[in-house]
């Protein structure tokens, strides 16, 4: 899980080309924009409809009433209301809008303009970096970043999710969260409630102060102490200004005197256990409102978990198997290799190795199957969380929560995760996260028990807003026309992974030639041996201590990823996204 | 007000460290010869250990009821392995980016999860001193942990009561990556020295301006507090003599030039790491108090470990000054009591000098001989079940035991002891380690920053 | 009793050879009597209170019952006893002085084709680090290039010689194969497995491409040495020349290869290359194909061994374990440290192998005759012998045991200076002068 955790910044890059090319594609064979078509109400009635008002507590032929984007109406008596836009409910369920507990949806990682060179990526000294460069950007309000368009959104709605927190993309501390809608044309639109959470992650700064973990608890804990002295200046001098300095403006440190004074919460995303404990003792040192986001390796801090006592928003991403080359253990299942595994297994020559591989990967599914328990453990100890959708995968996140029940999450645990426990962890179940007259109309209609395989949602409703979900078209196949041939010229941003911290890397390339920079330094260096085919880009650059260094990558359109091999050291994995250029 | 407050916090910090209790246990070794390293060697010799405590030692004790029994007739029981100098069981090593950072900890980002931590059990060692990297004049702090492996809470590791430390670093390292690598201060062992200097400085200014704060508090209740600052508040520590200094260091020069500072500053107490030129001014370090922890005999790696000799534990040994062989690598430190051995071939120490130099001696260094170190009885139960000597090549480690809990067993445990897995990559992954893999141990994650150093620099007439 | 091993130690410092002469201490030749010492041959046993009698270069008698020469100097080894020198089967030594500086490294050249360099070449005579390591009983080590897919020659060395022709044993080059390898290159190596078996593949694409031009070369190279009348001369190609006797079988082919995955892949790769002389180097997860690699009749140099497991679920012994599985599964083996610094824990590294499996008599053999036998070398060197060179140590115990000192070493009938810088610095500070008083001259 360690490694997961490195990839992060990795994937980030990664996943950037998708996303774009999700949004630039022109829809396929799916239905009809009728955005344009107007609206003829919006009030609406869904009749004769199973309606699970809260998880344990269902109507079972009753009828909903939204109006204004509110709930009007809810019971098995309720009549419809002459300006409703009926929806026959014969076979449907309804059920509560989901609410995210903590994700990006809404706010698309930010693609750096082309021909708009970011300001040259150097410090004078990287032990004390510009806020910007070290990740400290807690002033800045995710309501600002909001982009309505982001495909994102429409993907979380179709399985059901109508609310979520946002925060800022960003290193050790992004910004204030907020809630959000999934829905509307404009960032406004979407805004349900701003300046909700403080969003601090252990990310360390590229190249810079914070660079590692242990540096990230030190600023923060720095960052804490220093404020909290600020805010008790700024507390005197409002008192009486009299023979006191006036208190410096400094946003970074002012943005921590709501939490100082209890009004806002810290939000740690914090994947694997050792995260965990880590926030949990920065916790214990400072004693600040927290909420743990995340949480995929909380199976082996469970104790400490429940001694904390603080709310949780458990990712809804698991683990799959890697791919196996042996057909004879493709086909099987995690419980049954889980079951062949020997926790006795001693290899004493090379005739006991193909039982030992088998072994491995009996253990290795083993601890898949803890992943998969760990929301069932959690409810079992008591633990109320919400989910967080940050590092799921929309298409997988329903099939992800079916396995999570298979292994011991109780359905009515899992509906109120998604609904009413999520909204009282998040302050606003006096508004959202169950079917009750005056709440906010978010519901998800589907056509029978939520968890069940063949279960398909039909409708979501977001604030009143209906959105009928139709079944995705077959995914076409990618048009196999004429491949673009890559090319390598422009200026390209790396980021060079190292367990200490990543470092900035910049390459320029025109024609034949190219330079390598980074922000350590602040001279070029002219790379050897450049070549490109097909799609790899490789290069070189000779060097006292370690002799050649060979650089290799692959370049999908702006963004180019691979490794840099330097001998004695390692190899290091490389992911560059293209700045400017090519002229196109 | 402040920092009363923050006081309180550490305290309660303290408290609940110590909530997560240690698990200790009870065992009767039976018959075994011991090497005591303060006290001889005891043949036929009975160990009863006691909730995790050494509880008495001797001939033919008798064996409490339902206590678990360990027959150690015809082996070697020693006293668990320290060393002094290890990057094991953490999850960063350098926070390379300024030539001071002692505020940061590595006690912050334990893991307990690393299988390096089993495998120095293997090699009989209990307790590793786990220290920041070398990139900075003033690295971060450094933890002392024992090998409670098998525990996943990372509090669990640390060894309750063990005095703080701190990581200073001399020579080319912090010259390398900050002089060479950010174009900042130093460049030089001049600067390497102003460094310290002006850390200690303006630590000692701070102080000043916090008690002045303090007085002022007393009679004028709107008094504003200076800026806080963690990393004075740590330096502030070691001038108050809480933080104790472990300083990886080579050259002679050096050595003696921190002694000066050190007494300048009023710091009594220090430990040189690695040292490689320790001998040469050994006199100077017996008469400071200072103490060394060496490589039994690594060298010529780099040009400030060119003028070392493998005899340099001895010289030291021989000049009053307490010395350890440490291994500050993963792969070393399975087989410190190898190591060790080498000090008689080099120098001829005796076989209870040898062992001294990983058992008592590195538990003076991180000031824990009142706990460890040797077989003494209410001592820490933490000991090491040998096959045959411990200094001799055909030594076996086949238990090692901490707090009375034996943590590896060479005839009961699995091949895989690994505590967690990694989910989705393949099993299979293998790492070919080549004949490069103690290269560079303390500057670990600094080699990326230092290699585009010289990349660019290599372009330079 | 501390204090009089230490003045047996001083003693003894002040009774070697070289310590007696006040000018720079010299090997030297001669006719030499190792007489009453227990000495253990390798190839025919141990004799007991034996004498063996050196003659210039050679050993010419070994026995309980030999004749002493006239001319011989006599070396009482009551006590003592005599092993043939010790041979580390992959070593950097004389090739890199400091490793830190660049400007002290030749074991890498440029690019990833260069095997017509010759590490031999670059071998320091003089280097620092050589009498540091052959006073513990090294007399000989193979010495590598590395980097890259084809790196270079390797050579076969004594650890005493002015020029590196007078080192060399027995004309012995090896052709260096850095076999491409579907592992991870350290805990930094962050790849993902598709890629690494991307880079496997192409790696292997490249080397089989380049072996079928020198085979190419090579029926070129060889219609026209049939008849150069005739057939046309071959280009001018360094890099195919240098591989003509690697495929003619002359020179044999030293395979640098760990995994058990690439194991396997190096092992189908020679059969299809039809390739007869090859040696397998560092094969650290030997024993996971042992039988596959017994099979193919592939000796292997192993090590280093104090290394740590190729896999974090492997049993923390399984690098020290490796040479042992390796030879009870029939796979003749030598033992290699992969240094130069440390050459001198040769010992070490066997006695590891030793209790971890190998057992004292198999380790004993993997740094003695079966490197000699492996490269060539068994008429010269290997084992005490008669006829054979006198490259031999004596030591006051089990060379293995860290504790034992050697007192002499012969190398190609030299007696060596037990002499080294690291010794000198102990002789000058164990107790230095002036101490801790001020030196006058600085008041």
């Amino acid at each position: 899980m360690q490694l997961r955790r490195f990839f992060w910044t990795g994937l980030f890059l990664v996943a950037l080309p998708y996303n774009v090319e999700a949004q630039q594609r022109p829809q396929q064979g799916a239905t009809p924009d009728l955005r344009d078509v107007p609206v003829a109400t919006r009030t609406y009635a869904i009749t004769n409809a199973r309606i699970v008002v809260a998880p344990g507590q269902e109507i079972p032929r009753g009828t909903v009433v939204l109006r204004n984007g509110l709930i009007e109406a809810v019971g098995p008596d309720v009549s419809v209301p002459t300006d409703a836009w009926v929806l026959e409910g014969d076979s449907l369920v309804v059920y509560a809008g989901f609410i995210d507990g903590l994700s990006h949806v809404g706010v698309p990682a930010p693609r750096r303009k082309e021909n708009q060179e970011p300001a040259r990526r150097r410090v004078e000294n990287p032990g004390s970096p510009p806020p910007e460069l070290a990740g400290l950007t807690p002033d800045r309000d995710v309501r600002t970043l909001l982009k309505a368009d982001d495909p994102a959104i429409a993907k979380l709605r179709r399985i059901g999710f109508t609310m979520a927190h946002v925060v800022p993309r960003g290193r050790m501390l992004p910004g204030q969260g907020a809630l959000i809608f999934l829905r509307g044309q404009t960032p406004e639109e979407m805004v349900y409630q701003g300046q909700v959470s403080l969003f601090a992650q252990l990310e360390p700064a590229q190249g810079v102060y914070p660079a590692t973990d242990m540096a990230v608890l030190a600023r923060f804990r720095q960052l804490y102490r220093e404020a909290t002295r600020r805010h008790q200046h700024a507390t005197l001098y409002a008192a009486n200004p009299q023979g006191l300095q006036p208190p410096a403006y400094d946003p970074v440190h002012a943005a921590f005197f709501p939490v100082l004074e209890g009004r806002l919460p810290v939000f740690f995303y914090v994947e694997e256990v050792l995260d965990i404990h880590r926030v949990l003792a920065l916790h214990r040192q400072l004693n600040f409102p927290l909420r743990l986001a995340g949480l995929s390796g909380s199976f082996d801090a469970l104790e400490q978990l429940k001694a904390s006592n603080i709310p949780l928003f458990l990712t809804l991403d698991l683990p799959e198997a890697p791919r196996d080359t042996i057909r004879a253990t493709q086909k099987l299942s995690d419980d049954s290799l889980a079951a062949r595994h020997n926790t006795y297994l001693h290899v004493s020559s090379y005739q006991d190795v193909s039982a030992e591989i088998e072994n491995l990967k009996a253990r290795q599914a083993k601890e898949r199957i803890k992943y998969y328990e760990t929301a069932a453990r959690m409810h079992a100890a008591g633990l109320r969380f919400g989910f967080s959708t940050r590092d799921a995968d929309p298409d997988k996140i329903l099939n992800n929560l079916r396995t999570m029940i298979k292994y011991g999450l109780p359905q009515e645990a899992a509906l109120a995760a998604l609904t009413i426990d999520a909204a009282r962890l998040l302050g606003i179940d006096k508004a959202a996260g169950t079917i009750e007259a005056g709440k906010l109309a978010n519901l998800v209609v589907t056509t029978g028990p939520l968890f069940e395989e063949k279960t398909r949602i039909r409708y979501v409703f977001v604030a009143g807003e209906r959105f009928e979900i139709k079944e995705p078209a077959r995914p076409s196949r990618r048009d196999e026309g004429e491949p673009m041939p890559a090319r390598a010229e422009g200026t390209w941003s790396c980021t060079v992974d190292s367990p200490e911290g990543s470092i900035d890397t910049t390459l320029r390339i025109t024609g034949q030639s190219g330079t390598l920079s980074s922000s350590a330094i602040p001279r070029e260096l002219f790379l050897e041996n450049l070549r490109l085919e097909a799609d790899q880009l490789s290069f070189s650059v000779t060097t006292d201590t370690y002799g050649r260094v060979d650089a290799r990558l692959t370049l999908r359109g702006d963004t180019a990823e691979g490794t840099i091999d330097v001998p004695g050291v390692g190899v290091l994995p490389i992911h560059c996204t293209r700045t400017s250029g090519p002229e196109r | 007000m402040l920092r009363a407050n923050l006081l309180a916090c550490c305290l309660l910090l303290g408290l609940t460290c110590t909530v997560y209790a240690q698990q200790k246990g009870d065992l009767f070794i039976r018959n075994g010869t011991v090497l005591t390293v303060t006290n001889g060697t005891l043949p036929n010799t009975d160990i009863l250990i006691r909730n995790g405590k050494i509880a008495a030692i001797g001939q033919h004790l008798e064996v409490p009821d339902g206590i678990e029994v360990i027959d150690a007739t015809g082996l070697y029981v020693m006293p668990g392995i320290i060393d002094a100098h290890s990057h094991i069981a953490i999850s960063n090593v350098n926070e390379a980016t300024n030539p001071v950072t002692a505020e940061v900890s590595v006690g912050d980002v334990l893991n307990p999860y690393d299988i390096r931590i089993y495998r120095a059990l293997a090699g009989g060692v209990t307790v590793s001193h786990v220290m920041h990297g070398s990139a900075n004049v003033i690295g971060g702090q450094n933890e002392t942990i024992k090998h409670r492996y098998g525990e996943t809470d990372p509090d669990a590791l640390r060894m309750e009561g063990a005095p703080r430390t701190i990581k200073f670093a001399l020579g080319e390292n912090p010259i390398r990556v900050h002089g060479r690598g950010h174009n900042v201060t130093p460049l030089s062992r001049m600067g390497v020295e102003f460094i310290i200097r002006d850390a200690f400085q303006k630590a000692q200014r701070y102080m000043e301006a916090w008690e002045r704060y303090e007085q002022e508090r007393k009679r004028n209740p709107r008094a504003v507090p200076p800026p806080y600052n963690e990393r004075l508040e740590v330096l502030a520590d070691i001038l108050r003599g809480n933080i104790l200094i472990h300083c990886h260091s080579y050259r002679a020069d050096e050595i003696l030039m921190l002694l000066r500072v050190l007494k300048d500053f009023g710091i009594r107490r220090v430990v040189f790491q690695h040292a490689n030129e320790a001998f040469k001014v050994a006199p100077e370090l017996a008469a400071f108090g200072a103490m060394v922890s060496v490589f039994a005999d690594w060298w010529a790696y780099k040009f400030e470990v060119y003028y070392s000799t493998a005899y340099n534990a001895a010289i030291l040994t021989r000049n009053g000054v307490i010395t350890s062989i440490n291994s500050d690598s993963p792969e070393l430190n399975r087989h410190l009591y190898h190591e060790a051995a080498k000090a008689i071939k080099y120098g001829g120490l005796t076989e209870d000098e040898a062992l001294a130099l990983i058992t008592i001696n590195p538990a003076r260094q991180l000031g824990i001989e009142d706990r460890v170190g040797s077989i003494e009885v209410g001592k820490d139960a933490d000991l090491a079940i040998f096959s045959a000597h411990p200094l001799s090549i055909y030594a076996v480690c086949k238990k090692t035991i901490v707090d009375g809990i034996v943590r590896f067993d060479a005839d009961r445990d699995p091949d895989d002891m690994r505590l967690r897995v990694d989910p989705e990559r393949p099993v299979e992954l293998a790492i070919r380690w080549g004949d490069h893999q103690h290269h560079q141990r303390c500057l670990e994650g600094v080699d990326l920053i230092a290699f585009l150093t010289q990349t660019l620099q290599s372009v330079q007439p | 009793m501390k204090r009089l091993l230490l003045l047996w130690v001083i003693g003894w410092l002040l009774s070697l050879p070289a310590a007696q002469a006040t000018d720079m201490p010299k090997a030297r030749r001669g006719v030499f009597a190792l007489t009453n010492a227990r000495i253990i041959t390798v190839t025919q046993g141990v004799i007991e209170r034996g004498t063996l009698i050196i003659r210039n270069d050679r050993i010419v008698a070994i026995g309980t019952d030999v004749e002493i020469p006239p001319d011989a100097e006599i070396i009482d080894c009551t006590g003592l006893e005599i092993y043939p020198g010790f041979i580390d089967s992959g070593t950097y030594l004389g090739l890199v002085e400091i490793r830190s500086l660049p400007e002290t490294r030749d074991y890498r050249e440029q690019g990833d084709l260069t095997p017509h360099v010759d590490a031999l070449t670059a071998v320091n005579p003089n280097s620092v680090l050589i009498p540091v390591n052959r006073v513990n009983g090294i007399t000989t080590v193979l010495t590598e290039p590395e980097g890259g897919l084809l790196p270079g020659k390797a050579a076969l060395i004594n650890l005493f010689g002015y020029t590196p022709e007078q080192m060399h044993v027995g004309g012995v080059r090896l052709m260096v194969l850095d076999f491409p390898s579907k592992g991870r290159r350290g805990p930094w190596d962050r790849r993902k497995p598709e890629d690494i078996e991307k880079a496997f593949r192409q790696a292997m694409e490249k080397l089989n491409e380049v072996w079928d031009r020198a085979e190419l070369y090579a029926r070129i190279d060889s219609a026209y040495r049939a008849n150069p009348e005739k057939n046309p001369r071959p280009l001018y190609v360094p890099a195919l020349q240098a591989l003509l006797p690697v495929l003619r079988g002359e020179m044999p082919l030293m395979i640098k290869v760990d995994l058990a995955p690439d194991i396997l892949e190096a092992i189908q790769w020679v059969k299809k290359r039809g390739l007869k002389r090859v040696i397998f180097s560092g094969v650290a997860e030997g024993w996971r194909v042992a039988d596959k690699i017994a099979e193919a009749g592939i000796p292997c140099l192993v090590g280093p061994i104090l290394s740590l497991p190729t896999r974090e679920s492997d049993r923390y012994d399984k690098a020290y374990a490796n040479a042992g599985l390796l030879h009870a599964a029939g796979v003749k083996i030598a033992i290699r440290t992969g240094d130069a610094a440390n050459v001198r824990n040769l010992p070490y590294h066997a006695g590891f192998a030793a209790v971890y499996g190998l057992g004292r008599e198999a380790a004993l053999r993997a740094i003695t005759i079966n490197p000699a036998e492996i490269f060539g070398v068994d008429d010269l060197i290997g084992s005490l012998e008669v006829g054979k060179k006198a490259n031999l140590f004596v030591a006051d115990g089990d060379p293995f045991e860290p504790k034992t000192q050697v007192r002499y070493v012969f190398i190609d009938g030299y007696l060596i200076p037990m002499d080294n810088r690291q010794l000198r610095l102990y002789q000058e500070f164990l107790h230095r002068q002036p101490g801790l008083e001020l030196h006058p001259t600085t008041h």
